[in-house]
């Protein structure tokens, strides 16, 4: 065949083709098996800084165990926190480091928007038919995200063992919702703010801050902070939706935690609306994109 | 360092190369999902010789101008001049000086622009970058004033100078990075590819200012570049280079001698093409080679 | 002047010394944070609600018990309190500012650190020094307020306060160097993101950041007293609270000079091999 050896084709091999523009890749399966070519080629890339990735494979691990000891420690010196006994708080932090885990495996790039802007990545992203969100997500594999899963499996193991709750399979599901809708606030927290890094430099600082803070405050039963402060983590920056909440249902706290029981209870309905919404946001704030200069 | 044995090329401006050769190791990555697991474990280190044996002088006050295909040796070879990267082997010797073993004094007596790589800072408005490098280069307050008046004057710089880098188009912060390069007035000046991707009035902005810096204030200019229309306005010398070895060394009207046999000999690109093939036809696994070369 | 009349080998003799005003490098940390008020604005705001936070948390853990692993409600809190101020002597957003190691490796622009007059290793050190100075401005105001509210303690005794502040100084020399052998790192790996980050943690954990050491298992803290980390932060805040007392003021600083000398070593080691490894991607 002609048109598979160029060197025999007299002209070009599409000369006598009309042009065409070629329609996007169609079809879920066929999606799923491009993105899963670009995350293959995105875990090459990446291995191929040696010292880098052997480090990142670890790095979720440690972090994730850092704050666990943190907490952990806290937990042992200051037994019985705010009512809740220590399988219960544990509870709290394995589903949070659950969905960090998934955070982390999915919506990483996100907080790292600002530094694709700054390189040119994103002018990049808008030449292709593919959806802006979606090649941000793929911009880098997650090499952290199996460390923060090991962790965050090793915590819920513990907590399992010293939880006092007489599981169902709807409890057990309702724990499997709450995680997700964990990791959809996570990430549309971190969403939000990378609608910034559209317009302004320096938003590095401010994902760093709101990882820090979700980190550290996640692990408690929010009720032993004052009611402003409690409010400010609920409706402000939503952290009590990631684990505190979802757990209180589980564990049978919901009565003291200051919201209605089902707002409580509705905690992955709330992940998934404030990402959609989010989202929805954020393709509204493409036009706000400045190109950086040069 | 050996000041003495330096004789003429102690002068200032004077810029000597001897055998010149830089190779690099890099790791081979291996295609395949399996292959960055092998090179991950176990990387296989290859060796590429990127600049072969180079030699030349250039004269204090000169513009000289490199030519050659992408990935022929011409950045590296600029960057052994400036003394950033160490010549595996060979001698280099510039304003008297060897610019790796000397860093400091060289860095006093040379400026440089790398393409589009900016030394300004990226958050600051390009005037305090400027006045920032000044201090670094201890450049008095009084002296800066009457430089950076003569180099608005050519390149209006003021214009847009208040602006941070980052918000600058790239035909002014090239202009910008010039500047800085010049901010402590060097006899000698590198610039790699300075006008890739300008318009042409900026081109010829930035020619103009160069002629200058050449014929007035005597400054020796080393340039490496893809643009026929600025080796014919500015370069007196040509040196062509090709999978690392000098091809041609001399002036213009020369090198259309040498390759009387193009299809248009008055036409430079037309020489270039001939003279590069030419050598690529006698040398085809010197270029697939160079391909793989990192950095060139 | 013309440029002929240059004596090379006369100036390279003079050059010896590095230009003076290079110091004033130094201003580039204010004059990019100055240049956006919001850089500003975050800094403040992200202070103020890490203090709020940090203070009512450590409030609430103490609410049910007086002491823990010996130490009052007060004593906790102002650890915990003046480990927030400590972190904002890191306030520079050098990444916004595509100022840190590993984005000029990236960019290429390390070239230019080698050809100027000041070696990049005091160029480096300029520019931490500035970055330190903007840094150490917001932790002083945040101490003041903190102190006149009332909100943490004052130290032990003023002799206390005088060996805490000494400490400090050293603690930041150790931090200093610590973070440079990271950055420096790039010119072997060409990419740092991963080892910043971890290293971040564990400075954090083995200087007592994240919990107090005194919180930790005696095996624990007995391992981390060789390492260096303990002595950027625990050290100063244990002089400060009386945890450590002032006998061994002399011992404790001299550990931390110990390290200071070391690392010191290490780094001007580091930077000359450093210098023969330059590297410019995709020249």
């Amino acid at each position: 065949m002609s048109i598979l050896n160029p060197l025999r084709t007299p002209g070009p091999a599409d000369a006598g083709l009309p042009m065409r523009a070629y329609r996007s890749v169609r079809g879920t399966p066929a999606r799923w098996a491009l993105y899963g070519r670009i995350t293959a080629l995105n875990f090459k890339a990446q291995a191929s800084y040696r010292g880098e990735f052997l480090l990142g494979l670890l790095f979720g691990l440690v972090w994730q165990g850092a704050l666990v000891l943190f907490a952990g420690v806290l937990l042992l010196r200051f037994p019985g926190l705010g009512g809740w006994t220590q399988g219960d708080v544990l509870l709290i932090a394995a589903m949070r480091l659950l969905s960090h885990g998934g955070y982390v495996a999915f919506f990483p790039n996100v907080s790292n928007l600002s530094f694709l802007v700054q390189q040119g990545n994103v002018d990049g992203y808008l030449l292709r038919p593919l959806p802006l969100y979606r090649q941000v997500l793929l911009a880098r594999f997650p090499i952290n995200s199996l460390g923060d899963l090991l962790a965050g499996v090793g915590v819920f193991a513990v907590a399992l063992a010293r939880l006092d709750v007489a599981w169902t399979p709807v409890k057990a599901l309702y724990v499997a919702a709450g995680i997700i809708g964990g990791m959809l606030v996570e990430g549309s927290l971190q969403t939000a703010l990378s609608i910034a890094a559209f317009r302004f430099t320096g938003l590095a600082t401010w994902t760093a801050w709101v990882d820090e803070t979700l980190s550290t405050y996640g692990n408690y039963p929010l009720n032993v902070l004052p009611g402003a402060v409690r409010g400010t983590l609920t409706f402000g920056l939503p952290l009590a939706f990631i684990a505190y909440l979802p757990a209180s249902i589980v564990t049978g706290h919901a009565g003291t935690t200051g919201v209605p029981a089902w707002l409580a209870a509705a905690s992955p309905a709330v992940g998934l609306l404030l990402f959609l919404a989010v989202k929805a946001g954020w393709y509204g704030s493409v036009r706000w994109y400045q190109s950086p200069g040069g | 360092m050996n000041i003495s044995s330096a004789s003429a090329g102690d002068q200032a401006g004077t810029i000597v190369a001897e055998n010149l050769t830089k190779v690099f190791f890099s790791t081979a990555r291996v295609p395949g999902p399996l292959g960055a697991v092998r090179s991950l474990i176990h990387p296989r280190r290859v060796a590429t010789t990127a600049v072969d044996g180079v030699g030349f002088r250039i004269e204090p006050g000169r513009l000289a101008a490199f030519l050659g295909p992408n990935g022929a040796g011409k950045s590296t070879t600029i960057k052994m001049l400036t003394g950033i990267l160490t010549p595996t082997g060979g001698r280099v010797e510039v304003n008297g000086l060897v610019p790796h073993k000397a860093r400091i004094a060289n860095a006093r007596l040379v400026g440089a622009v790398f393409g589009q790589r900016s030394q300004l800072w990226w958050d600051l408005p390009a005037i305090d970058s400027l006045r920032v490098l000044a201090d670094i280069h201890g450049v008095p307050p009084a002296e800066l004033r009457v430089r950076l008046a003569r180099f608005d004057r050519i390149l209006e710089l003021s214009a847009f100078w208040d602006n941070r880098a980052r918000q600058l188009s790239l035909g002014q912060r090239v202009r910008c990075d010039l500047a800085a390069a010049l901010i402590h007035d060097p006899p000698v000046l590198y610039l790699d590819e300075p006008t890739i991707g300008m318009d042409v009035v900026v081109k010829e902005q930035v020619r103009e200012f160069l002629r200058e810096q050449v014929e007035q204030r005597g400054r020796t200019v080393v340039l490496t570049t893809h643009d026929m229309t600025e080796v014919e306005r500015l370069a007196g010398r040509v040196i062509l280079i090709n999978s690392g070895r000098i091809v041609y060394d001399g002036d213009l009207d020369g090198l259309r001698a040498t390759h009387a046999d193009a299809q248009d000999p008055t036409d430079l690109e037309a020489i270039m093409r001939h003279a590069f093939t030419a050598d690529t036809d006698q040398d085809l696994d010197t270029l697939d080679m160079e391909q793989a070369v990192p950095a060139g | 002047m013309t440029l002929a009349a240059i004596d090379p080998p006369q100036l390279q003799r003079q050059s010896r010394r590095q230009s003076q005003r290079a110091w004033r490098a130094a201003r580039v940390t204010l004059l990019a944070e100055f240049n956006q008020w919001g850089r500003v604005g975050s800094v403040l705001f992200m202070l103020l609600a890490r203090t709020c936070l940090c203070f009512w948390l450590w409030q609430a853990l103490y609410r049910s018990t007086s002491t823990s692993a010996g130490m009052n409600r007060s004593q906790a809190t102002t650890y915990a309190l003046l480990g927030v101020f400590y972190m904002s002597f890191r306030s520079v957003n050098r990444w916004a500012n595509r100022d840190m190691m590993v984005q000029h490796m990236l960019d290429g622009t390390i070239a230019y650190w080698f050809l100027r007059p000041v070696t990049p290793r005091r160029y480096y050190c300029v520019r931490a020094l500035g970055d330190l100075a903007y840094g150490g401005a917001w932790a002083a105001l945040a101490y003041t307020v903190c102190r006149s509210t009332g909100l943490i303690a004052a130290p032990v005794s003023a002799a206390a306060g005088l060996g805490a502040a000494g400490s400090l100084v050293l603690g930041l020399a150790i931090l200093y160097y610590l973070q440079q052998l990271i950055d420096l790192a790039c010119f072997w790996t060409v990419v740092n993101f991963q080892l910043v980050v971890m290293y971040g943690i564990v400075q954090n954990v083995l200087a007592g950041a994240l919990v107090p050491l005194w919180f930790f298992p005696g095996w624990f803290v007995g391992f981390d007293r060789w390492l260096p980390f303990q002595g950027t932060l625990n050290v100063p805040l244990s002089l400060y609270l009386g945890v450590l007392p002032m006998s061994g003021l002399v011992r404790d600083l001299a550990l931390q000079a110990g390290w200071i000398a070391l690392l010191a070593v290490l780094t001007a080691l580091v930077w000359r091999r450093a210098g023969a490894r330059v590297t410019v991607l995709g020249g």
